[in-house]
């Protein structure tokens, strides 16, 4: 996916971004540049400030130092109705006293467009969002949950926006509409070629649509990355975390190679960055493995299987090293053959595994 | 069981409303009962019907002038209760300011006073600025205790309001005028139109304030008052219907008005 962004100008350029409040920095010295048509996610933990950041960005709430850069222009000080940019609100802020058509005529009515065009603007919206016709002239407050959603997206794309912020729209939606949301968003995306910026703190989400997404944590962005890379190739324990189940072993790094004083053994893994002394091995539980001998992985334990998890078209394994509980996840068809309580070896190879700080 | 059960409810409910209707309702219609006599006196039960009454009462110079500087006090009352209790709802319910707590608690404090007490007050402060009493410093005394009654009407609409409502406008581009026509005032007009009613009603029923701020000018309820005490006649029941009738009236022209302009707004939108 990276390669469909190099070579566009930056859209949009933060620069040593900050914002505090008192002594507090809920947003830190932020560096980044989102590339023209990029589909770009900020996630983050509550309260590690991408709420802030995103309001700065919409002009809702102004920076205390640092510069926004729209296609090079400094547009720190310009208010939310000046900026050609435009929010898709996680209560999604629907007028409730209008209807579906007045919604998403809502800008071009401020602009002044005349009644005859703005109908038709609406209605050409309502049929790429799939919105039936016969919706323009209903209550807004007596649509579906997914009905409100695209007619929050259809008005803030009648407002033609060079960029697209979204504030955790699908957050309060069940999980099976969401996921049909989070492909149809992806699509539009693709569809329109506008500027997607998206904050969520489901990184889950943020995986299936960006093209990149950046890290949040108390106030500073910690990696940036595309989703695959956030997935193989975290820094940082807490990045790592953040997906799904991981299994985290601390390490310490000394002359003779990394060992992991809480396991009292000694492991492969990949090369230490230079001047690494401590930290975390992470392992996948799909790069866990069962075995049958201790050499067939660079790394094995033996443990027993303390319980099982059926997730679908997976299921989870939980076996106990000494103190410590591994997560290994194996596909239906390759499913263990034994039982609980067995005594197992579980092993993976040092290219499946990252170091991290912590 | 369950029938049994649904039997109780049943003749609960019926209770439950035959009370209101008695306590309620009842008296009300006595009123009418009262009004509608030929007679001079209040005899019950009614000897001679008839609406000579009603219809001395209409012809009446001295009634007329009643109704309007009723009306222009309620009226008054209505128009700048709702301007700057909207205000102070949006302060009391909308913004997170320093100082709310205390603005909060001390907006109440006019209701909490008993409104005799209060008028006399007031009656004595408008003495010490020198002011004539008249129906205008009776408007700026039901002020005084209606404002805050109608800031905590509309407050109750402003606490269910989704700020965020006002910012998606402002990011769509609309000015803070704007966002104010296009948005605060729509969403909260359910409640600025009960805080109008709420204004209107307590001051056109009002009798306390009145009688020590209203000076030469005579309100419904002062004469109603005064006839009472001295020089009953079947005019006070007639009086006290109409006037209990124009309430009504207005409650029922304002729904009207709220059906009109929904069918406008749809059919705008149509």
């Amino acid at each position: 996916m990276t390669g469909i962004m190099t070579g566009r100008s930056p859209i949009l350029q933060l620069r040593n971004l900050t914002k505090t409040f008192g002594s507090f920095a809920a947003v830190n010295s932020i560096d980044l540049d989102i590339a023209e048509g990029e589909f770009f996610t900020i996630v983050g933990p509550s309260g590690s400030g991408k709420t802030t950041l995103l309001r700065m960005l919409t002009g809702m709430e102004f920076a205390s130092s640092g510069d926004i850069l729209l296609r090079g222009e400094r547009i720190n000080d310009l208010p939310a109705n000046k900026r050609p940019t435009c929010m898709v609100f996680q209560s999604l802020a629907l007028f409730p006293h209008r209807t579906v058509g007045q919604n998403i005529e809502f800008s071009m009515k401020i602009k002044g467009i005349d009644p005859a065009r703005r109908k038709a603007r609406a209605l050409e919206l309502m049929a790429q969002l799939r919105l039936p016709e016969n919706y323009y002239a209903k209550n807004v407050t007596k649509c579906s949950g997914g009905e409100r959603q695209r007619v929050a997206l259809a008005r803030a794309l009648a407002y033609e926006p060079d960029i697209l912020f979204f504030d955790e729209p699908l957050s309060a939606i069940d999980y099976k509409l969401r996921k049909t949301l989070e492909k149809e968003l992806k699509d539009i995306h693709r569809e329109t070629g506008k500027t997607f910026i998206y904050i969520t703190h489901s990184l889950e989400e943020a995986m299936v649509m960006s093209d990149r997404i950046g890290v949040m944590r108390a106030g500073r962005l910690v990696q940036v990355g595309t989703p695959q890379e956030i997935y193989t190739a975290p820094k940082t324990k807490f990045v790592s975390e953040f997906i799904g189940d991981v299994n985290i072993i601390a390490v310490s790094v000394n002359g003779s190679g990394v060992t992991a004083p809480t396991l009292g053994v000694g492991l492969k893994s990949p090369p230490a960055p230079a001047g690494f002394a401590a930290g975390h091995l992470v392992v996948r539980p799909e790069s866990l493995r069962f075995l049958e001998h201790a050499g067939e992985a660079d790394n094995a334990l033996s443990g027993r299987v303390y319980n099982e998890y059926v997730l679908g078209s997976r299921i989870q394994y939980q076996v106990r090293v000494g103190e410590q509980v591994f997560i290994v996840e194996k596909l239906r068809q390759q499913a263990f053959a034994g039982k609980l309580d067995d005594n197992v070896l579980i092993g993976w190879d040092a290219k499946d595994s990252i170091l991290v700080t912590d | 069981m369950n029938s049994r059960s649904d039997r109780m409810i049943r003749a609960l409910i019926w209770a439950w409303a035959s009370a209101i209707i008695l306590f309620m309702y009842l008296p009300a219609i006595g009123l009418l009962l009262a009004s509608s006599t030929s007679s001079r006196y209040f005899i019950f039960p009614i000897q001679r019907w008839g609406f000579d009454w009603w219809q001395k009462t209409f012809v009446s110079l001295e009634i007329h002038q009643l109704f309007k500087t009723s009306f222009a006090i309620a009226g008054s009352v209505t128009v700048i209760a709702v301007v700057i209790a909207l205000f102070g709802a949006l302060a009391f319910a909308r913004y997170d300011w320093k100082g709310r707590g205390i603005f909060q608690k001390i907006v109440l404090l006019p209701i909490f006073f008993p409104q005799t007490v209060l008028g006399l007050a007031l009656l004595l402060w408008f003495n010490a600025l020198g002011l004539q009493m008249s129906w205008q410093t009776a408007v700026f005394a039901h002020l005084v205790w209606i404002i805050p009654v109608c800031t905590l009407v509309i407050s109750i609409q402003v606490y269910s309001f989704d700020p965020a409502l006002e910012e998606a406008a402002f990011d769509l581009g609309a000015s803070r005028f704007q966002v104010f026509r296009e948005v605060t005032l729509p969403v909260l007009f359910p409640g600025i139109f009960s805080g109008a009613l709420f204004a209107f009603l307590l001051s056109w029923g009002n009798f306390p304030l009145s009688l020590y701020t209203t000076g030469a000018d005579t309100t419904l309820p002062e004469y109603l008052y005064s006839k009472m005490i001295a020089g009953y006649t079947p005019g006070v029941p007639v009086l006290g219907t109409a006037s209990t009738l124009g309430a009504g009236i207005l409650l029922l022209c304002g729904y009207l008005l709220i059906v009109y302009l929904r069918r406008r707004r749809s059919a705008d939108g149509a």
